[in-house]
């Protein structure tokens, strides 16, 4: 690589972490002490992050259990129709969040069939955290399955066919010698639905505006009392969110060197 | 004795194999590569799907037994030792799998005959390619197979390596009265290790014998090469040459 071309990445690479680092410096520079302590105070705010918490965590928990298994499906057998699959898998990517919203309060308001369903098992999803999670589920859930998809690609084969030879199962051998060597992805793309999850906007905005999440929570403050009003959550919540950000980072980080 | 028969079609390649082999007893598949060497240990350790099989252990059909209970261990060239599990981990799987509590007199004349002692905690990364050789046989007979299946096992070892496994593999053989099938495409250890050598190419086995009769018989194709390049290696060992030559 020429100096001139080193350089000029070098320049791109600075340009790009900049673009990163300073709107979320700004947050913190720009805010008060006084509006920070004010923040510290409000309930709302804690109660918003604890929803977003409790939400994103389930969301994780229940798009690894779902998603898991489809991916150990998609790595290790061939089948008709494993293209379409995987793009299905792929579609909560890239369709717009507030399609999301839309479509899920299309399939589970209390009217339709399913809701009604659900209803009868007093599980309703407008503006309840059962809608919460099950729109950070969908929004979410494409992040577990094409890392753990990853993951299991990585497994050498014949580990598990040592396996099944020196008498395991076919149960034992996932449990014991497949998970725990994709362990590292699984954790990579939980950690990511996680992030996806505790960020999520467009999708609550419809269908389960209540009870709040802290990012609802910003958007609501941002639009009743303006730009003021809106920093000291946003810095608390980024604070937050970096925080269990890079607590988790480094969780899997450890993981993957054991 | 050990019965196989077995059938196998993939694009553009057909697999037919029918041999047998007295128990115990060392044989060896000398092949080309893309012969079907490795395809024919898959099946018989029943973890590839034939199109027609028949594995005879004793008169007993075994080739509709899942892997985990054809007491038939693979052993493939990469040695597949579990990464996660320390050495010692590794040679007690096939207890903790079937659930069954360790048998730890075996476990200890394993430990002892396959000389791991010193790096029982370590884990596979850490040890040389002699070293996770031994661990990989040693994981293997733990299981206490009827059939030992060896997928290119000296492959990668230097010649000093080389010979030493082979000098151990014939002594485990022995030792653990084991039936033990090797595919190769390296003559010499067909030549040292054979009782039994059979020659595959694209799929049909076209010599079976010893490497005596070999030498006797080969006039074309992959069996006149291996006796060319066993001729050329024994230039200089007149002894061994005779000794296949009478």
């Amino acid at each position: 690589m020429t100096k001139l071309l080193r350089f000029s990445f070098f320049i791109l690479g600075i340009l790009c972490i900049g673009l990163i680092v300073i709107p979320i410096l700004d947050i913190f520079v720009t805010l008060t002490a006084k509006e920070l302590v004010k923040t510290i105070y409000d309930r709302e705010v804690w109660q918003a992050l604890l929803t977003s918490f409790i939400g994103a965590s389930l969301a994780t928990v229940l798009g690894c259990i779902l998603g898991v298994p489809l991916a150990y499906l998609l790595s290790r057998y061939d089948f008709k129709g494993k293209r379409i699959i995987e793009g299905i898998a792929n579609l909560p990517i890239v369709i717009p969040h507030v399609a999301v919203g839309i479509a899920l309060l299309c399939l589970l308001n209390e009217k339709t069939h399913l809701g009604s369903i659900f209803a009868y098992f007093h599980i309703t999803f407008v503006d309840t955290i059962y809608g919460v999670i099950m729109a950070l589920v969908f929004v979410s859930i494409s992040y577990v399955i094409v890392s753990a998809s990853i993951g299991f690609n990585g497994v050498d084969q014949t580990l598990e066919w040592v396996s099944r030879n020196l008498g395991a199962s076919m149960a034992y051998t996932f449990w014991h010698i497949t998970f725990p060597l994709a362990l590292s992805a699984i954790v990579r793309g939980a950690i990511l639905a996680f992030a996806r999850s505790i960020s999520e906007v467009g999708a609550l905005l419809i269908l389960a505006y209540y009870p709040k999440t802290a990012p609802i929570l910003m958007y609501e403050r941002f639009e009743q009392f303006g730009l003021e009003a809106a920093l000291p959550v946003t810095a608390l919540v980024v604070f937050f969110s970096l925080f269990i950000f890079v607590i988790l980072l480094s969780l899997s980080r450890n993981h993957a060197l054991r | 004795m050990l019965s196989v028969k077995l059938r196998k079609s993939l694009s553009g390649f057909n697999l037919d194999v029918n041999f047998t082999v007295s128990i115990p007893s060392y044989s060896l598949i000398l092949g080309p590569s893309g012969a079907g060497k490795s395809l024919t240990l898959k099946i018989i350790a029943g973890l590839m799907r034939p199109d027609m099989a028949s594995i005879q252990w004793r008169d007993k059909e075994i080739a509709f037994l899942p892997p985990e209970k054809r007491e038939v261990v693979y052993l493939p060239q990469t040695l597949a030792l579990f990464p996660h599990k320390t050495v010692y981990q590794n040679i007690i799987y096939t207890f903790k799998a079937r659930h069954i509590s360790v048998d730890k007199r075996y476990v200890t004349e394993i430990i002892d005959k396959f000389q791991v002692t010193p790096f029982l905690n370590r884990y596979p990364s850490s040890l040389s390619g002699g070293e996770q050789q031994r661990v990989a046989l040693a994981r293997a007979i733990a299981a206490r197979p009827k059939v030992l299946l060896l997928d290119e096992p000296l492959a990668s070892l230097d010649f000093h390596l080389k010979m030493n496994l082979i000098d151990f593999l014939k002594r485990i053989k022995k030792a653990f009265s084991l039936t033990i099938i090797h595919v190769t495409h390296d003559p010499i250890e067909a030549f040292k290790l054979a009782e039994n050598l059979f020659i595959l190419e694209k799929g049909k086995l076209t010599f079976q014998g010893t490497v005596k009769e070999l030498f006797m018989t080969a006039s074309s194709g992959f069996s006149a090469e291996v006796v060319r390049q066993l001729k050329s290696v024994f230039i200089f060992c007149p002894t061994h040459l005779k000794a296949l030559q009478n």
